[in-house]
């Protein structure tokens, strides 16, 4: 079995268009056979590709009861180096009682990710600790895991199938008690290397959360997620995310992740560019 | 300032929401594209109406009064942004039952800009915080409320906020900040109106409202900051005042000594956690040999603390304290109340215990001091429910207990509380 790096591209391309960019793959590419070679690939292109870039997201939480919050949100993201350290901020403007406040990240990949809250009430900068990736991101369905990006290194892949349409993967944590799943499965669209659904198995061995893309569009050459939704299908509750806005190679410099963005966000990269 | 009744106060923050109607905000359109991304408007509106009430658990047979809390709130903020310039305000239209007034608080009236590509400037009314304590104050000396802490209301009116300007510079690996008030702002200490405290005069619980004389000097507060291999580094300075009344002066009138501070802090991962340490020297300059009793002593203030996550949302985090009084000796024989001056080595435990369930829409929460040293307890239980995007409902209590009526929290045990909070946010 490959140990190959397939999560958090999966992940990251369906819920971050943000880290979603590939160069041009043709559609009729020969099949690869290589679990590791996909990933490596598509991991590099989709992560890496582009040196930066941002999104506006909005997301519908529902519960079991049919009830539904909304966030809405931008984000910025940019790589110090390829294939390396990633810096990721979200600034959150709806509803109004998160609104200012901010959630930044530091992506090691193989390591813990450093992250901060920004809480403007209080101006108040909370470093979270590292432990807590696979809860909620502000009571959605998507794990802060799922927003910065999971570590490839911790779950072993396996190439199941190859289809017309998709490479089929199944990836299987290296340290089952840190985290909820036994296992999960993944179809990644050959010709843009996109996941287009994410489905995880629980210990017992029952299917309980599935990730889909329900729409994909181009964006500067780069394969990108419009929209996804996460379900949890043991508790009914499920999220829609959408994006807008989305951009890269914008030229952003290092020192807007910092401390001080939290404080004061960079408006100049967070607006609508024309 | 006596403005206006809760009704109008209520009318005033409704005319708030057409604002967002025609916004790109809704419950529509989620089945189609989201669209095209509009132009954000350079105003942005927001705000919450909120009520709150709260009593006593016993009676308090100084300040005969159940009630701590009884209030109704209305929250009005204005965002107003073109290019680096941005302009903030805050206001609360307040109409507090317990005290009979009605009032508005100007929490933020502020202006940011950057007068150059490396430099924040930041001034008027703002609330502002920094240091790695968590409830626990080292060489954040900005001004706290803790009349708003002790009843219940929201954990944001912790910290009051100051006239002042906040420069800031950043370089490439380091950050300095710097802060003056004017006008130094003294924290919103327990003076008698809401809750009682322990005269050391008198030897009992007290109401007798205090006002202390205020300080007309200012106050500077800096940090320099450095993030190296993910862990957090910063030096702290500040000049000014005593923020709470540890003064009498020869007219015997409270007031606020003079003090400097000065301290380190760090905080970085530690296994699946974090750790935190903070330590700050107060050096009171008005008593620098510790023997005037009028003035309180220097102080040694040490933190250490860590915090993980120990099941699925649910967190824990402790903190051990320290405050080592100086001149011991010197203080001890000098004082009119020598039973009454708190330890040499002042030292307490902290714990906070945080779940969060039903998609994080309820969380549970429980903060509590131990200190062994003082033989006193403050628990701080609450669970809030984020009902949603509008209503938020929150209850809590704050206990106190202790074996001596003069410590720091055994003081406090007849204004042991529950309280009851519902907010509407628009």
């Amino acid at each position: 079995m490959k140990i190959i790096r397939t999560f958090s591209l999966m992940i990251a391309m369906a819920v971050s268009s943000l880290t979603a960019a590939i160069t041009a793959i043709p559609a009729v590419a020969e099949a690869l056979t290589d679990a590791s070679e996909i990933v490596r690939k598509a991991n590099m292109a989709y992560y890496y590709a582009g040196s930066d870039g941002r999104a506006e997201a909005r997301m519908k939480i529902v519960d079991a009861q049919g009830r539904t919050q909304l966030r809405q949100f931008t984000m910025l993201r940019r790589d110090r180096e390829q294939g390396g350290l990633q810096d990721m901020m979200v600034f959150f403007s709806r509803p109004s009682d998160i609104r200012g406040t901010v959630f930044r990240v530091v992506r090691h990949p193989g390591g813990d990710d450093d992250r901060w809250l920004y809480l403007p009430g209080l101006d108040l900068v909370k470093r979270i600790s590292a432990g807590d990736k696979r809860t909620s991101f502000v009571g959605s369905d998507f794990f802060y895991e799922d927003v910065s990006g999971r570590d490839p290194q911790a779950d072993k892949h396996t190439l199941m199938d190859t289809t017309d349409q998709f490479y089929v993967l199944t990836s299987i944590p290296k340290d089952s008690k840190s985290v909820e799943f036994a296992s999960y499965q993944s179809w990644i669209n050959r010709a843009t290397l996109l996941p287009e659904k994410v489905e995880f198995t629980n210990q017992k061995g029952k299917l309980y959360r599935r990730m889909e893309v329900l729409k994909t569009d181009t964006v500067q050459g780069y394969p990108v997620v419009l929209q996804a939704r996460i379900s949890n299908l043991d508790r009914g509750t499920s999220t829609l995310m959408q994006m807008r806005g989305i951009k890269f190679d914008l030229g952003m410099p290092a020192n807007i992740f910092s401390e001080r963005s939290l404080r004061t966000p960079p408006v100049q990269w967070l607006r609508k560019k024309p | 300032m006596n403005f206006f009744k809760p009704s109008l106060l209520i009318i005033l923050a409704s005319m708030n929401l057409s604002v967002f109607a025609t916004d790109d905000w809704s419950d529509d359109n989620w089945e189609e594209d989201w669209g095209t991304e509009e132009t954000p408007s350079q105003w942005q509106w927001s705000g919450f109406l909120e009520a709150g009430y709260g009593s006593r658990l016993q009676s308090d047979s100084a300040i005969g009064r159940d009630k701590t809390l009884s209030e109704i709130r209305a929250r009005v903020e204005l965002e107003y942004q073109v290019d680096n310039w941005r302009f903030d305000l805050e206001v609360d239209g307040l109409y507090d039952d317990l005290l009979h007034k009605s009032e508005i608080q100007t929490r933020v009236a502020s202006i940011s800009f950057s007068p150059l590509n490396n430099m924040d400037i930041k001034a008027g009314r703002q609330v502002l915080t920094w240091g790695t304590g968590d409830y626990l104050f080292l060489n954040d000396l900005f001004a706290k409320d803790w009349q708003s802490y002790f009843s219940g209301r929201d954990d944001e009116y912790l910290k009051a906020s100051s006239n002042s300007i906040k420069t800031s510079w950043f370089a490439d690996s380091f950050s300095v900040d710097l802060v003056w008030t004017p006008r130094f702002t003294p924290d919103h200490t327990l003076n008698g109106d809401r809750f009682s405290y322990f005269s050391p005069a008198t030897g009992q619980s007290s109401a007798v409202h205090l006002n202390p004389d205020e300080p007309a000097g200012s106050s500077w507060s800096g940090r320099l900051s450095t993030n190296h291999n993910s862990v957090e580094y910063s030096l702290y300075g500040y000049m000014g005042y005593w923020t709470t009344p540890l003064g009498i002066k020869a007219n015997g009138r409270m007031t606020y000594p003079e003090l400097n501070v000065w301290g380190a802090s760090l905080r970085m991962p530690v296994g699946n956690g974090l750790f935190n340490s903070e330590i700050a020297w107060y050096d009171s300059r008005e008593d620098r040999s510790g023997d005037n009793p009028q003035t309180a002593n220097s102080q040694v203030r040490w933190l250490a603390g860590y915090e993980q996550e120990i099941g699925i949302n649910l967190t824990a985090a402790v903190q051990y304290y320290l405050e080592w009084t100086q001149d011991y000796d010197q203080l001890k024989s000098n004082s009119a109340t020598p039973d009454f001056e708190q330890d040499e080595y002042r030292q307490l435990l902290t714990m906070r215990l945080t779940k969060l369930t039903h998609q994080q829409k309820l969380t549970w929460s429980l903060f509590s001091f131990w200190s062994w040293t003082d033989k006193d307890t403050y628990l701080k239980p609450s669970v809030s429910w984020r009902i949603n995007d509008q209503w938020t409902v929150a209850t809590g209590a704050n206990l106190f207990y202790g074996r001596q009526k003069h410590s720091f929290f055994g003081q406090h045990k007849d204004n042991s509380n529950a309280w009851l909070r519902v907010r509407w946010n628009y």
